[in-house]
């Protein structure tokens, strides 16, 4: 795991005044400030529509705000063009409620697909992917398929492709929303392990437990404004 | 870059999603089998109206009075004319010989012929053209009064109406062939268009996960242009195979029509290039043209 720490560069995520208006009467995001530090975990609680996965889709690129500023580690994302998208979220891990893998890919090759898009080379691979397979616990299963795999072990093998590119970021969106508490509870124990590595975490979720069992970060959305911001806070919506 | 692995990917697609690469494969084959078989109808028609063409002449009669040299002149004249394609003298003999030959089993008329003494017939030019139209100008030409005292008859007045109508005929069969072809055109772009859309419809998702893990455009779409590259060589191959041995068993069949042997496996031999050349290159074009404007909305984000 020491190669893992020694590579974690230290990033920093800044929102300025974001909006993001769908419609004259639908709006994601309204003004939001935000400054993450390197190395925080960061839960971020809201209800339904508004304005978790807006965000996350911000700093991912998948969506781009109607105004403001996105920064993160000094690079304004606010306009980045269609070439750099890929270069980004090669930078920044992202894993979601629904996992996102690739149903004809195994475990093994899911993992290895975000080595092999960024180009790297295949001797790199075969030492990064197995490692990293490792440390979420599914060192075993490389040859399976995500239909072959519980909910708990897809998310760790989405995990695990998320951490292939050393991030310096972490976003997490609901990614305990599918899974029974068991699962749960160890998804999040890997997110603090891969936090402790120095990894900036970014957690969407609903789930008061674990924000409350955290004891890290909480800013709380609604109606796309951040209404309150705490250094320990607990789920209050 | 990465030109190895994206070739690796779109043969693991290929192999992964198998049943879907089965029919995509098996639609550009009904594609190209409908085009061969219009191919092979334009072939039967031109053989038709070729053979029709040939059965058509003019012939030229000559006063049984008239010169060597003057029918030498009229004789350098047509060959001269660019619309002729072959001219046959029979001399006086021949045709008288031709006569008697055609009204042996008629002993009224060879008994007169026999009273008249000596050979009666004049000499005749049979000439053929390129097209049936060019009949006219052939008469035309020699309608002058230089040519008139030493030209009997022309036959052309007889066949005009017939050479008429295979001429209209022929522009008819020509104008609908190549509306049929425009239509099979039409339809085998949209059905080929519709079944690369589908095909990455399906695979939506995936292009989505791989562009969120940072997968670049060309990435995702490189195995979609090599799939497509694959899908044209396995059905133009398959279709060739599928008309060579068509074609094989058609022509006895068609020899009997025409009495000329293998006329379709001997055009689909000489014109092997061109056939196999201009059906990959648009089915290639088509696909690869499918693929981009179908991914496009999918490569946005």
């Amino acid at each position: 795991m020491l190669y893992y720490i020694s590579l974690v560069y230290f990033f920093m995520i800044t929102l300025k005044n974001v909006s993001k208006h769908y419609s004259h009467d639908s709006i994601g995001l309204n003004e939001v400030s935000l400054h993450i530090e390197p190395g925080e975990f960061v839960s971020v609680v809201g209800q339904s529509g508004t304005g978790k996965t807006t965000l996350v889709k911000m700093l991912i690129a998948e969506e781009r705000p109607t105004a403001g500023s996105i920064e993160i580690g000094g690079w304004n994302i606010t306009k980045i063009s269609l070439h750099d998208i890929p270069l980004l979220r090669r930078q920044i891990g992202v894993i979601f409620q629904d996992f996102k893998l690739l149903p004809k890919r195994t475990v093994l090759e899911n993992v290895s697909f975000a080595l092999e898009v960024a180009g790297e080379k295949r001797k790199r691979i075969n030492q990064i992917v197995p490692r990293v397979l490792e440390i979420v616990g599914l060192a075993h299963k490389v040859e399976r398929y995500p239909h072959q795999l519980s909910g708990g072990e897809q998310q760790r093998v989405a995990i695990a492709r998320s951490l292939v590119h050393r991030p310096k970021i972490l976003v997490a969106d609901e990614p305990t929303g599918n899974l029974d508490s068991i699962n749960t509870q160890e998804i999040i124990e890997i997110l603090k392990k891969i936090n402790e590595f120095g990894t900036t975490i970014m957690l969407v979720t609903h789930n008061r437990e674990i924000v409350n069992q955290l004891k890290r970060r909480v800013v709380v959305l609604h109606d796309g404004r951040v209404v309150s911001d705490e250094r320990e806070g607990r789920y209050r919506i | 870059m990465s030109v190895g692995r994206i070739i690796k990917f779109s043969f693991q697609d290929i192999v992964r999603n198998m049943s879907l690469s089965f029919m995509t494969v098996l639609i550009l084959i009904l594609m190209l089998l409908s085009i061969n078989t219009l191919i092979i109808v334009r072939v039967l028609t031109d053989q038709s109206i070729r053979s029709v063409k040939d059965q058509i002449d003019v012939s030229i009669y000559f006063d049984p009075t008239a010169t060597d040299e003057k029918i030498q002149e009229v004789r350098d004249f047509v060959s001269s004319l660019p619309e002729v394609t072959e001219e046959r003298y029979l001399s006086k003999d021949e045709v008288l010989a031709e006569f008697k030959e055609t009204y042996s089993g008629n002993t009224e008329i060879i008994d007169s012929l026999d009273e008249l003494g000596g050979n009666p017939l004049g000499s005749t030019l049979i000439v053929k053209t390129r097209e049936p139209k060019d009949y006219q100008k052939i008469i035309t030409a020699l309608s002058v009064p230089e040519y008139e005292s030493i030209i009997e008859a022309k036959t052309f007045g007889d066949t005009e109406t017939a050479i008429d109508r295979i001429q209209t005929i022929t522009v008819q069969v020509e104008r609908f062939t190549y509306a049929l072809t425009a239509l099979f055109a039409i339809i085998a772009f949209v059905i080929i268009f519709n079944t690369i859309r589908v095909a990455i419809y399906t695979q939506r998702t995936e292009i989505g996960i791989k562009r969120l893990v940072g997968a670049t455009n060309w990435f995702i779409s490189g195995p979609y242009l090599v799939e497509s590259f694959i899908f044209t060589v396995v059905s133009v191959v398959i279709t060739s195979v599928i008309a060579w041995f068509t074609l094989k068993f058609l022509d006895p069949y068609v020899s009997v029509i025409f009495e000329s042997e293998a006329i379709l496996t001997n055009y689909f031999f000489s014109h092997i290039l061109f056939l196999i050349g201009i059906q990959f290159g648009a089915v290639f074009l088509l696909t690869l043209f499918s693929s981009m404007l179908a991914m496009r909305r999918y490569l946005r984000t």
